[in-house]
């Protein structure tokens, strides 16, 4: 059978043309577009919610954007053990659904981080099983508020589940001064407890192509249909 | 009407007299304000249309050239690129976030109202000394809007340029390029075509942001101050931008509009007068129709710049189904009146007609004026006296000088990744972007020269072509066409229009030779604070193409001991500009020597040499050599542990200005071949050394790499803070 996706576009998404290209090259199968205001999702195995500014990051970067209504039927989807990426504001938007734990607060500089980072696989799970433990990704990052933050009882929560997916590193893959944006614990990214839901800042969809800054993007969706 | 409100709107009582003249009666305060919006520098051009008129504005590959939102040309197979320059300096200075902000909004609306999807964005912005807490304010600021506005809309920030100079002290500049793709049959224009097509609004309600001149408004026409005093610069919405761009480009790929123009400088006046006088039409407009975010007068509403908005003509059919798609994206829609055969521009407001003016009058007779204007003194010959340098003393002078040093602080700060199809970004000899499904590559570079320019207007604007022309060549981009933003102090001095009249012919000289017509553009002038004028800062953006994106040039180095060979010829020290000055050599500007003149020829076939070697997949990697000289741009080339050895005559050479030059690293199997084609084709290279690793070494003289990388990488975080 083959593998079917989709990509939610809510007002202000700006990276879901990506998602959707990243989903076509790579999976080869049925790629739908849904529109915010669907109220169904069609039978699908993964999902992914894109990246941008979802109703231009009013009130809080993806807090309107959990309200949608096209949200129950995600929610219905993950609930079901159906794949869920959320990518940099999809994160955020994950968060603010409760789907996944702790915060994404602005960057520790205060100011918006464009630029390329390094990243390493922390606990196994579906999205990144084809990384080896010692591997550094480099991948885009693109945000203002990236800075991962929860409370101490959630972050021990994190650590003992091991939930944590991606944590940021330097080029050489040492943690230490590899943190950019302030998260604690150099955290990139994030599961539930099912580790069917990702939630990362940095973007595979930029890294894939042959023109792109390397082609590790490419992994998660590998893992995935590994 | 008197005197006192006829200056306040910045018209001249002879302006005045000839529209009295022609009407034979006298003006609503509506009208006036019309003519005020139209008839200013910004939107008429009166200085300098007599001299744009000389530039080249066509070849085969140019489908618009300047008079509609934005210039296209053709890159084959139906791609369109359209592009366009323009500067938002004044808003700037006065609230840096808002300023900068609105101008990239500007821009990305000029681009997808032509039916173009904007696929990059590129900066020019210009500051004064940052020893000062003003500048400092302001780059924050600037930057800040810039990346927030592009960021959010999604837009990737491919390249640009940021400059540190005094004479920007009160007056900085911040001009925006975008780009935009489009097929070419399905190209957007503002020209309506249906007697009876009706105008309807489209984005952001109008309030009373960017009304032209505050002060004006509220000393003449308001009694409650507190509400006039809001500030006159406009404030951006990205996210109202980015729905209204879905939205448009939607509406214009369903067929259901004839023509649209988005609502820029002088608002829905300058939009409704451009339609008419395009189509050769009338208009006919309700102003009780507009959608108001607050009580506004018909004077107000015809003056307000609030963003984010668009006018387009529809047929009367088509008002449900565009109604439908514009629910979808949340944008207010309201149809405000309709093209008439009249050729008039007329407005009312509660059943009274409160504007009826000719079109001809506002557009065709339009002031134009020849000003009176001074050619540059001949200067001396001098040799200047350099014994007091030496390498450690030269690399210090550019290692702690903002203008030489990486800009990772700006760039950082913008999303250029952003679509996914970004192939070169910022930091590079030229920002480039792939056509989505396709393998084209579309490059870009933004430039000025100011320092050359002030010296010889006309040679200095060759040599800014020159350079945004080298920046694509060493990328391997073939340059193809040009928009410009002419940046200058007040033409009324007339040493200033001097600097606009020279480097227009310059500009004019080397767009002709180099076969790069000009296709949009923009003039800002008055650009001084009292006795301060800017230095001449005529901005290009050159735009090129390469069909195959693999056959592009890096501009790093690729491998361990591949040869370095120069191309090109040093200026040497006494003809350098930016090596006399920023070694500290002489500052004043009556002591430089005149520019060389510009070897085209030798650029024209040094240029065509790489792009035959890049095709050939006999280069590994290149860069142009510009302000810094050899030294800086092997700085550039640098890559994690790929430093160099080099072996030079003179050390003072590396760090001057050239004519043509590149550096070229060749990988050694391919050195024969390499050679001989430029022996045969004639073109004099000089061997410099090898790429080696973790090693940065000047005629024997080894310099610790890291600390080296570390000065160029960080010294601007360190300068600014």
């Amino acid at each position: 059978m083959s593998f079917k996706s989709a990509v939610i576009t809510f007002p202000g998404s700006n990276c879901d043309r990506d998602a959707l290209t990243y989903l076509k090259d790579l999976t080869h199968g049925e790629v739908f577009n849904i529109w915010h205001e669907e109220s169904s999702l069609p039978n699908v195995d993964l999902v992914i919610l894109p990246g941008g500014f979802s109703f231009g990051d009013y009130l809080r970067s993806g807090a309107m954007a959990s309200k949608s209504n096209i949200i129950h039927d995600v929610i219905d989807h993950a609930n079901n053990g159906g794949y869920l990426l959320g990518i940099c504001n999809g994160f955020q938007i994950l968060t603010e659904i409760g789907l996944l734990k702790g915060a994404l607060i602005q960057n520790k500089s205060i100011k918006f981080l464009g630029k390329d980072c390094y990243i390493k696989k922390k606990f196994d799970n579906k999205f990144n099983c084809n990384i080896k433990d010692t591997e550094v990704l480099q991948i885009p990052v693109a945000h203002n508020e990236g800075n991962f933050y929860c409370d101490q009882e959630t972050l021990s929560y994190l650590q003992n589940e091991e939930l944590i997916a991606f944590e940021y590193c330097r080029g050489e893959g040492s943690i230490d001064d590899g943190n950019i944006n302030g998260s604690l614990d150099n955290i990139a990214g994030i599961t539930n407890k099912n580790r069917n839901i990702l939630g990362m800042m940095p973007h595979p969809e930029r890294a894939y192509q042959d023109f792109h800054v390397s082609k590790d993007g490419k992994k998660i969706i590998e893992s995935i249909l590994s | 009407m008197n005197d006192e409100i006829i200056l306040q709107h910045g018209l001249t009582l002879d302006e005045f007299k000839v529209i009295k003249d022609y009407l034979k009666r006298d003006l609503t305060i509506e009208e006036l304000g019309i003519f005020s919006a139209m008839w200013n520098e910004h939107c008429c051009y009166k200085t300098s249309k007599k001299w744009l008129k000389k530039l080249p504005t066509s070849n085969e590959i140019v489908i618009q050239g300047p008079g509609e939102n934005a210039g296209i040309i053709d890159v084959k197979d139906n791609d369109g690129i359209a592009f366009k320059i323009e500067s938002h300096n004044h808003p700037s200075y006065i609230e840096p976030f808002n300023g900068a902000a609105t101008g990239v909004g500007g821009i990305l609306r000029d681009i997808f109202t032509m039916g173009a999807r904007p696929i990059a964005t590129l900066d020019s912005i210009r500051f004064g000394e940052i020893s000062t807490d003003k500048t400092n304010y302001l780059l924050n600021g600037v930057v800040h809007g810039i990346g927030h506005y592009g960021n959010c809309i999604g837009i990737p920030n491919i390249g640009g340029e940021c400059e540190f100079d005094q004479t920007y002290d009160y007056n900085n500049l911040v001009n925006a390029m975008a780009i935009g793709h489009v097929k070419n049959d399905s190209i957007f224009y503002s020209k309506p075509k249906t007697i009876g097509g009706l105008i309807v609004y489209i984005g952001s309600k109008t309030g009373k942001d960017g009304i032209h001149g505050a002060s004006m408004a509220s000393d003449v026409f308001s009694e409650d101050d507190e509400d006039e005093k809001r500030p006159s610069v406009q404030v951006g919405d990205p996210f109202m931008e980015k729905l209204l761009m879905e939205g448009c480009l939607e509406l214009m790929s369903s067929g259901l509009i004839e023509s649209m123009q988005d609502m820029g400088a002088a608002g829905i006046t300058s939009s409704s007068v451009e339609m008419a006088s395009k189509g050769n039409v009338g208009v006919h407009i309700n102003l009780d129709k507009v959608p108001l975010r607050q009580p506004l007068t018909p004077y107000e509403i015809l003056l307000s710049e609030s963003q984010e908005r668009m006018l387009a003509v529809i047929e009367r059919d088509n008002n449900e189904k565009i109604k439908e798609i514009l629910k979808k994206w949340q944008i207010d829609y309201e149809v405000i009146g309709e093209i008439t055969n009249t050729k008039r521009v007329v407005f009312s407001s509660n059943e009274k007609i409160v504007v009826d003016l000719p079109v001809d009058i506002i557009v065709d007779d339009a002031p134009e004026y020849d000003r009176e204007f001074s050619l540059p003194k001949k200067r001396k010959q001098r040799n200047f006296d350099t014994s007091k340098l030496n390498i450690e003393k030269m690399i210090s002078n550019y290692m702690n000088n903002l203008n030489y040093l990486d800009k990772s602080w700006v760039y950082n700060q913008y999303d250029s990744t952003v679509m996914g199809d970004t192939i070169k970004e910022p930091g590079q000899s030229a920002g480039v972007v792939k056509i989505h499904n396709s393998e084209k590559a579309i490059g870009a570079s933004t430039d000025c020269n100011p320092l050359y320019i002030r010296i010889n207007p006309e040679k200095g604007m060759m040599y800014t072509v020159l350079e945004a022309y080298r920046n694509l060549i060493a990328s391997n981009i073939k340059p193809m066409a040009i928009t410009n933003n002419l940046n200058f102090a007040s033409p009324l001095d007339p040493n200033i229009m001097g600097e606009i009249v020279l480097s227009i012919s310059g500009l004019s000289d080397i767009a002709k030779n180099l076969d790069t017509p000009i296709v949009s553009g923009n003039v800002s002038l008055y650009n001084q604070t009292n006795d301060r004028p800017i230095n001449p800062t005529p901005v290009i953006g050159m735009v090129g193409c390469n069909s195959n994106w693999k056959k592009l040039l890096q501009n790093k180095f690729i491998k361990e001991n591949d040869e370095l060979i120069i191309l090109g010829k040093s200026l040497d020290s006494d003809f350098s500009p930016y090596f006399l000055q920023d070694q500290k050599i002489t500052s004043s500007i009556c002591e430089f020597n005149e520019l060389l003149a510009p070897d085209i020829d030798l650029e024209i076939k040094t240029a065509k040499f790489i792009q035959k070697a890049a095709e050939k997949d006999l280069i590994q990697s290149s860069n142009d050599i510009s302000r810094g000289g050899i030294f800086m741009s092997l700085i550039k080339m640098t890559q994690k542990n790929l430093g160099f050895s080099i072996e030079v005559n003179d050390e003072k050479d590396i760090f001057c200005e050239y004519s043509a030059g590149y550096i070229l690293a060749i990988d050694q199997k391919n050195k024969e071949e390499v050679f001989s084609i430029l022996n045969k084709d004639q073109i004099d290279f000089l061997s410099l050394g090898q790429v080696k690793l973790n090693t940065f070494e000047i005629n024997s003289k080894k310099f610790n790499y890291s600390d080296m990388l570390n000065m160029y990488y960080k010294n601007f975080y360190k300068l600014i803070n």
